[in-house]
């Protein structure tokens, strides 16, 4: 967390300020994802750890903006994109791959356009998929 | 004799009987069986809310009440600044029984129920600061409905096909029971532009 957050967090008698991206996961994203994208299992995926996986493989970057919570979300293709950017970043850094491309609104918007039908089936593949990249 | 003393115990049994009637009866007008374990669970939660050990189960969307303060209601009006009205101002987007008249507070479970995790989220406006506040609406799960304080309230809410901002569903996901209590409404943040 950085320094200026954390002041803000503790200053008596005001809430931390949230803003851009991070408020839009909060008002779209948090309520079943959790604050610290956490999840519930069984219920809800992590994202925390865990979403940046998806990038080892191309599909997995689409599913990302192709899945019902974010594709469905009521954002513009702009404010999704630096959403994803964000939410990456903040929640799985370290899967990021080197040389990782932030997604546009122009990519977003074409993405969000293809409704994906087998969202369970295509998620349990993806991962599949993902790992195998990532051990060879 | 004896039998005359025996008399006396009896009359004296008889008369303390009639004491611990009479003064249990005037008892049991004077108060309720409600009031009497409202008090008796006051006194047990705020001796564990000094303790180290929690008594109660702590939830997370209660915690993260204590560490971002909410703004102070004092000086509203007198039904916009307490949680147990429906026009209380965190209670713009709720609909549920208010867990401030069920035993619990506008941010905290009543004892015996568990805080779903999985929530709606919306924003209310606080009417002393104008300012615009994340407010999670958490139910509260593992009883029976309250039946106290219903409360509709649509600000921001959107229809059904968008399940996440659609407040007449139950939010007991996540929870070990799946029957619904009531609700609280938990300030997260205040929204500000970018």
């Amino acid at each position: 967390m950085p320094a200026g957050a954390l002041l803000l967090a503790l200053a008596p008698g005001a809430a931390s300020a949230v803003s851009g991206p991070e408020l839009d996961y909060t008002l779209e994203c948090a309520g079943c994802h959790r604050a610290d994208g956490s999840g519930t299992p069984g219920s809800v995926p992590a994202l925390r750890d865990s979403v940046a996986r998806f990038l080892a493989v191309p599909e997995g970057r689409d599913y990302l903006a192709r899945v019902p919570g974010a594709a469905q979300a009521p954002l513009d293709d702009a404010a999704l994109a630096a959403l994803l950017n964000w939410m990456l970043a903040h929640f799985d850094d370290a899967h990021v791959p080197a040389g990782f491309t932030p997604y546009t609104a122009r990519e977003v918007g074409q993405l969000r356009a293809r409704p994906l039908v087998d969202v369970e089936g295509t998620r349990k593949q993806l991962l599949e998929r993902a790992a195998q990249a990532t051990s060879r | 004799m004896r039998i005359r003393r025996r008399g006396m115990h009896r009359q004296m049994h008889q008369r303390i009987d009639h004491l611990v009637e009479t003064g249990a009866r005037a008892l049991a007008r004077r108060t309720s069986r409600r009031s009497l374990l409202a008090r008796l669970g006051a006194v047990i939660v705020g001796t564990a809310g000094t303790a180290a050990f929690p008594l109660l189960p702590v939830a997370r969307a209660a915690e993260n009440d204590s560490r971002l303060p909410a703004p102070s209601d004092a000086g509203l009006a007198p039904d916009v600044g307490d949680p147990t009205h429906c026009t209380y101002w965190r209670h713009c987007a709720i609909d549920g029984f208010l867990c401030a008249c069920c035993g619990g507070s506008q941010s905290a479970c009543p004892p015996g129920t568990e805080m779903s995790p999985v929530t709606w989220i919306g924003t209310c406006r606080h009417p002393g600061d104008g300012k615009d506040y994340v407010i999670s609406y958490n139910d509260c799960c593992g009883q029976t409905l309250c039946l106290r304080c219903r409360c509709t309230r649509t600000e921001g809410e959107k229809p059904v096909y968008y399940t996440s901002k659609n407040n007449d569903l139950l939010w007991c996901f996540g929870t070990k029971s799946r029957a619904v209590h009531c609700s609280v409404a938990v300030v997260l943040g205040v929204a500000t532009k970018s």
